[in-house]
């Protein structure tokens, strides 16, 4: 036999329409030939390619940065709309429980002018419709909202805005681009103060405002009223402000947001309750001054007009005592800011 | 040749009280990537930030991007991509929205830098992961993402402070050779601090050696790693015959057992070598050409030659008794 005899055969026993028969089965599984045969007939997938997955390529981008205005907008955007959705900065889910809570809980003397109002109850109206004493408390009132209310919100709020860029290095991400520190401090406070101010300032807005629309309320009363709902508004942002200032300047010099929130409370409530001890059983008032609440309560009933609660001293130096502690407060906050790193924190 | 230069210093001095941070730097950067290194202390924090235009200089003078670091750090910061050696992002916030806020934070449109966010993600190579949260994130991941911040403006010039630091070998290679693309495909400039000499090999063309705050050398890696080429023998018979005779040619002979290296100096040294062996009837096994590590002439310019050269040419003209980059004391390297 010759080559050409040989290979015809075994070319015809692979093609597709051929027979199994116990040869070409043997020659499938063992290939018992010499290897010398044309494969070509047994070529059957097409060649193979590598692919490409991924190709990295620099994409330039020809676009316009807008000015200081933008970037500012920018910080407090990202703390702001933090609260309300995902994609900004991550404010915890007990915190944004909490601040719904204190809305809700802020809005009780709201409620209760409604109902007051729908029923025609002129006991329950004497009690919760808007008066000298009423507004004072929906801002200044010591239990519950400024022992349960506003100082936490405040330190849950301040907790972290400054110290976790301490914390993760965050600041670096600022410093390293045309932001100032005076903008950088500047935004996160407004921020800050913005979250308490649509809790304090929008609720006793609600709550004038569901006065005048209940209780039909004409412009007498309203010209009548509204100097002290202002004094009350100037009141609520002194407080704002008093507490945002001494919480961002305990933020600043901590890493964590434990130490920021626990030492706001304690200064807040601590000296309230060592001035109270102490006027309690020597009669003097005068640690009062050290407390930025009872500072802030004495201004506030003084300005809005309610009958003061701190006999032995004068309201001016409640207000020089929180223009000091804010003072302080400022000072410590520029110069901790002034001093973050933008290569090593 | 002056449109060329990104970073330009005259005499840039920073004192912190009587400590002198940086002193008298003349520095000339070209286009490009640039190497900027130094030991722990020698300055390099420093002259970032100063570049960066937020510490006010003691002295002297500077432009980077043609503007002026003592009055235009704004603008500066607008114009380059700054990524930090240290963590700087948020692990509770997912990537694409932390590079997103990066580029709001520069001024872009939050629209516009949500779109660029999603690009420079792609091209880092964290398109498939840019909604994780950055806290989920290895470290090549978390490096990757501020990559994407500092590029999300297209700047450029890319300050890149330790890029592969504490990255596994494969992350390495990957944040290398993006910056390197950079580099290259993209026509940026980098500038990247590293103690790592392997990286700054791999990606840069120039260099610039900071120590206690002066400035020991710049010029081009080609031409550093030029002045100490050598070639590598392994001789077998009449080595001390060999290196004598070496050495009565005038030939720069370093010997450690079989090992000698001799600089190549001239086009012929490589037959001059073989006619000596053939001369002493010394056996040649192996020879190659031995090309020093950026590591071994960061070491030997430190140990060796100080503070004083300025430039890759002065460094090319020093004696060859100062390059004994490697070699044990008992041998006559070390300090020269």
């Amino acid at each position: 036999m010759t080559t050409q005899e040989e290979t015809l055969p075994q070319q015809v026993e692979f093609a597709a329409e051929a027979p199994v028969t116990g040869k070409v089965r043997l020659e499938a599984a063992w290939g018992s030939t010499e290897g010398d045969e044309d494969l070509s007939v047994t070529m059957s997938s097409a060649p193979k390619s590598d692919g490409q997955i991924f190709k990295q390529q620099y994409k330039p981008w020809n676009g316009e940065l807008n000015p200081r205005w933008m970037r500012n907008w920018a910080i407090l955007r990202h703390h702001l709309l933090g609260v309300f959705k995902k994609g900004h900065r991550p404010w915890g889910v007990p915190i944004r429980l909490y601040l719904l809570v204190v809305f809700v809980a802020s809005l009780s003397d709201v409620g209760m002018t409604l109902v007051s109002g729908l029923i025609g109850d002129s006991g329950l109206h004497s009690v919760w419709g808007v008066s000298r004493d009423n507004l004072y408390a929906h801002v200044l009132g010591f239990f519950p909202r400024n022992m349960l209310y506003y100082p936490v919100v405040a330190a849950l709020l301040v907790g972290g805005v400054i110290s976790e860029d301490r914390q993760h290095g965050t600041s670096a991400l600022y410093f390293s681009r045309p932001i100032t520190r005076f903008d950088y401090v500047g935004m996160k406070f407004i921020s800050v103060a913005m979250i308490q101010g649509l809790l304090i300032l929008v609720t006793l807005a609600l709550y004038y405002f569901a006065e005048i629309a209940t209780m039909g309320r004409g412009w007498a009363w309203i010209i009548d009223t509204f100097p002290m709902f202002l004094a009350t508004v100037f009141s609520a942002l002194l407080l704002i402000f008093t507490y945002t200032s001494i919480g961002l300047s305990l933020s600043s010099v901590s890493k964590g947001k434990f130490f920021p929130g626990i030492a706001l409370l304690s200064i807040i409530l601590g000296t309230k309750v060592l001035a109270f001890i102490v006027a309690n059983l020597f009669d003097r008032e005068i640690l009062y001054l050290l407390s930025p609440y009872d500072c802030l309560a004495h201004v506030g009933q003084a300005i809005i007009g309610t009958q003061p609660t701190y006999d032995q001293y004068s309201w001016t130096w409640s207000l020089a005592s929180l223009v000091a502690m804010n003072g302080v407060a400022l000072y410590v906050l520029s110069t901790r800011v002034s001093s973050m790193e933008v290569t090593r924190e | 040749m002056q449109d060329d230069l990104i970073i330009k210093t005259t005499n840039l001095t920073k004192s912190y009280g009587p400590h002198v941070a940086l002193s008298k730097l003349n520095l000339s950067v070209p286009k490009g990537a640039t190497g900027l290194l130094g030991p722990n202390g020698a300055g390099k924090s420093t002259f970032l930030k100063t570049i960066l235009g937020l510490i006010q200089t003691t002295e002297g003078e500077g432009t980077v991007l043609g503007l002026d670091i003592r009055t235009k750090g704004d603008e500066i910061r607008s114009r380059i991509g700054y990524m930090p050696e240290y963590d700087s992002l948020n692990p509770e916030m997912e990537a694409i929205h932390q590079v997103r806020y990066s580029g709001e934070l520069l001024g872009m449109n939050p629209t516009i830098a949500l779109a660029r966010a999603h690009e420079t993600l792609q091209y880092v190579g964290l398109g498939e992961q840019r909604y994780r949260n950055i806290g989920s994130y290895s470290t090549g991941m978390k490096q990757a993402t501020k990559l994407a911040c500092a590029l999300i403006h297209d700047p450029e010039l890319i300050i890149a402070d330790e890029p592969s630091n504490g990255l596994d070998i494969s992350a390495r290679d990957y944040m290398i050779d993006t910056l390197t693309n950079t580099v290259q495909s993209g026509n940026r400039s980098v500038l990247m601090a590293s103690h790592l000499m392997d990286d700054v090999e791999r990606v840069c063309d120039n260099f610039i050696l900071l120590h206690k705050g002066k400035l020991a050398a710049q010029g081009r890696i080609e031409d550093l790693k030029a002045f100490d080429r050598e070639i590598e023998i392994h001789v077998w018979g009449g080595a001390s015959r060999l290196e004598d005779a070496m050495a009565k040619k005038g030939m720069s002979v370093r010997r450690e057992g079989r090992v000698m290296r001799i600089l190549h100096e001239q086009e012929d040294t490589t037959s001059l070598i073989l006619s000596c062996a053939a001369e002493v009837g010394a056996q040649i096994r192996r020879m190659h050409e031995y090309e020093a590590s950026l590591e071994d002439l960061f070491l030997s310019i430190m140990e060796n030659l100080g503070y004083e050269v300025k430039s890759s040419e002065d460094l090319l003209g020093t004696p060859v008794q100062a390059r004994k980059v490697d070699a044990p004391g008992h041998m006559g390297g070390g300090s020269a």
